[in-house]
């Protein structure tokens, strides 16, 4: 791992020209560029909106005993922001994921014919989401500025700048991280798709169950409710989402204990992937 | 950074500076499975039994000192590509070691690396980068590849929107720009057209004589002759035979020889396949083709003597009946037809009596044909009747291989061709004459 860690900041600039080009061609290769980067998530944002708050009448409204236990109402603004934080995260790593699992087949031309660091693609495709997610973030975090928190007021402005509190601080804590994590799982899944070629389509399907097991569109304690809360025991994203929102929309610093659990399974991710993905690396080009 | 990362794959230095590239001991092994999952298993549990050996390279050895020019040879999958891809750097040898000095650009990968979408320059950026250039020094080096491709405004629009020429231009124009020591080359050159050709070619010329050492893979005999002082010669992942260029390519062509006689007369087994007609008096039952030492071959040099045999058993009575042969290129070009009554001196046979057999040769006491494959046709007619008429025509009867060591003419035929050069000289004097002779 250290070794890894050495070659990535040998290979900085490399690393940086890899971002660039994949966030200008992320923006460049259609007419409307970046504005896509925006319509996508609020488009999915009002899709899920509609299902789930207007047709399935899922609410960020707790009961009136869990308002005793200290929960409050949310406003369809805020809910808006809540789900819009999540998708934003969510986009980031699901993304990352898919294409790390494929990076080293889509990159074989350059890797079997040129000495490659291939251990910067991973990183790479982990820093051009983040920059996206972070529009996402800020979005969010300029909503939950400018928009009224109170239920009974619905959609209106209000500027609070209350919202931005100094916990805002943790936010770059959270991206490493985020980018620990999700960097680990994507040398992991490189590696195993280079011996077994169904890999990227099992990832496909996984991330999509994950993505509906994380209360994303719907507010957790419905799960606690039902009685599933191990399933958010078990869910590092659950925990990782929920820290962004605690900070980004409800202006507040997010629980310790999730955090540091977090903080363990993204470190013990990493070590594991990407000293799988080291202890394979040489024979990575006679295995495209 | 550049130079740690290049050769990143061969850390300690050797010792004898003045090689650039010194292989020892060298052996690829590539393990080969039927089942993907095998290679997983293998992971976890390595079991021998689960996969086949397939050994690309054994004990191969090579030194090639700085600023030479190193010419690699084999036939199709005798492990060039693998020696290319070790001396490269890409994968490592199962046993033995890979020693570089400097940076190695190969002309294998011409291109690697380009995104479709972003223009000319800003590939040009990222292709350096991956070659372990820093930013200023891309920004010093980009006038001088983007002049040399020859691109002009397109440079500044997207690569997708390139030709296949404009694309290899400029990868050529990349991997040579950046002051490589050691250049590895796959294959003859095949960039663009004529033009830009000489243009590579003149490039490569000054990199030898700045000092730069080229390993040049190829095939193409002729080729590796007039550009390498030395040549190694692969067969089935080993080193046979390095030396002199003269000496190496009498062995590669005694080894293209035998392996193409071998391969032909598989071929030949399935020759009935082929059109044959006629009225069947007269069988063609045999062709030969003899080389120069008389011998029985399926490979002829250029300018090689060589004898076509035809053997005949005569079934009935005929008059007049006229041998002839046929000769084509692979691609069906028809090269020549000829027989022993059309001459100026004619060879007639007034009648043939059953039971009767022989043999009819044509000479050629120079072979003008160029390198190529090509295949006979034997024709027998009765000449009597005023249109002759087919006896036994047998299409596609034999296919044989024309090698060329020398590669002074290119095409299909070698013409017997003097040169010559009559100069007048600015400021009178004598006229000069220069002549090639034949």
């Amino acid at each position: 791992m250290i070794q890894l860690l050495g070659s990535l900041r040998a290979h900085a600039p490399l690393l940086r020209d890899f971002v660039r080009r994949d966030l200008k061609a992320r923006y460049v290769g259609s007419s409307m560029g970046f504005f896509w980067s925006l319509v996508f998530p609020v488009i999915s944002l009002c899709v899920y909106m509609f299902v789930f708050r207007t047709i399935l009448r899922v609410r960020w409204e707790p009961t009136p005993e869990m308002v005793a236990q200290g929960f409050h109402e949310q406003s369809p603004a805020m809910t808006a922001l809540t789900m819009l934080a999540g998708i934003s995260i969510w986009t980031a790593f699901a993304e990352t994921l898919s294409r790390s699992t494929n990076c080293l087949i889509e990159n074989s031309n350059l890797i079997q014919k040129v000495v490659f660091p291939s251990e910067i693609l991973p990183p790479y495709l982990c820093a051009s989401a983040l920059v996206n997610m972070c529009i996402g973030l800020a979005i969010v975090l300029l909503g939950s500025v400018i928009l009224d928190a109170d239920p009974a007021v619905g959609w209106a402005f209000g500027f609070r700048p209350s919202q931005l509190t100094p916990a805002l601080v943790l936010l770059p804590l959270l991206m490493l991280l985020q980018s620990l994590f999700t960097i680990g799982l994507g040398y992991l899944l490189a590696t195993l798709n280079l011996y077994l070629r169904d890999t990227f389509h099992v990832i496909g399907v996984a991330t999509m169950v994950w993505m509906f097991a994380t209360p994303i569109f719907y507010p957790d304690f419905i799960v606690q409710q039902k009685g599933y809360g191990w399933i958010l025991d078990i869910n590092p994203m659950y925990w990782l989402i929920e820290a962004y929102r605690d900070i980004v929309v409800e202006a507040h610093w997010p629980d310790w204990f999730p955090l540091a659990r977090y903080f363990a399974v993204a470190t013990l991710t990493f070590w594991v992937g990407s000293t799988f993905f080291w202890s394979q690396r040489r024979r990575v080009p006679d295995l495209l | 950074m550049s130079e740690s990362t290049l050769t990143k794959s061969t850390p300690k230095l050797d010792s004898d500076a003045s090689l650039a590239i010194r292989a020892h001991d060298v052996s690829k092994l590539y393990r080969i499975y039927s089942r993907p999952i095998d290679r997983l298993l293998d992971l976890l549990a390595p079991d021998p039994k689960r996969s086949r050996e397939f050994w690309a390279l054994r004990s191969v050895y090579i030194d090639i000192p700085k600023g030479s020019t190193v010419g690699i040879i084999g036939q199709n999958g005798a492990g060039k590509s693998t020696l290319l891809k070790l001396l490269s750097g890409v994968t490592e040898p199962t046993t033995g070691t890979v020693h570089v000095h400097g940076r190695v650009t190969s002309l294998i990968e011409l291109g690697a690396g380009f995104h479709p979408e972003f223009s000319g320059r800003e590939n040009i950026g990222l292709a350096c980068s991956i070659l372990g250039l820093n930013a200023e020094e891309v920004r010093e080096l980009t006038p001088r590849v983007i002049e040399f491709s020859e691109l002009g405004d397109f440079i500044d629009r997207p690569v997708k929107t390139y030709s296949s020429g404009m694309y290899v231009r400029l990868g050529f124009a990349v991997a040579t720009c950046v002051d490589p020591d050691v250049l590895l080359i796959d294959e003859a050159l095949s960039v663009g057209d004529e033009h830009f050709r000489g243009k590579c070619l003149t490039r490569l010329n000054e990199f030898r004589d700045g000092g730069g050492t080229t390993v040049f893979v190829s095939h193409d005999l002729g080729a590796v002759k007039s550009m390498c002082q030395n040549v190694v010669l692969i067969d089935q992942g080993e080193v046979v035979e390095q030396g002199a260029p003269e000496r190496v390519a009498t062995e590669y062509l005694k080894r293209v020889k035998a392996r193409g006689n071998e391969r032909l007369s598989m071929l030949q087994r399935g020759s009935h396949e082929y059109p044959r007609w006629g009225s069947g008096e007269i069988e063609v039952h045999d062709v030969q083709l003899l080389g120069g030492d008389g011998q029985p071959t399926r490979v002829l040099r250029t300018g090689e003597h060589a004898i076509f045999r035809l053997s005949y058993r005569v079934h009935q009575s005929v008059r007049c009946p006229v041998f002839g042969l046929g000769l084509y290129r692979s691609d069906g070009t028809y090269v020549c037809g000829t027989n022993h009554f059309w001459r100026e001196q004619p060879i007639s046979i007034d009648v043939v009596d059953p039971g009767e057999t022989g043999e009819v040769d044509m000479a050629v006491p120079a072979l003008p044909l160029l390198e190529g494959q090509y295949y006979l046709t034997t024709f027998l007619y009765d000449h009597s009747k005023p249109a002759p008429t087919a006896i036994d025509h047998r299409e596609h009867v034999l296919t044989f291989q024309v090698v060329d060591a020398n590669h002074h003419q290119h095409g299909l035929v070698q013409l017997s061709a003097a040169w010559a050069v009559r100069r007048q000289r600015a400021g009178g004097g004598a006229p000069e004459n220069l002549e090639s002779g034949r």
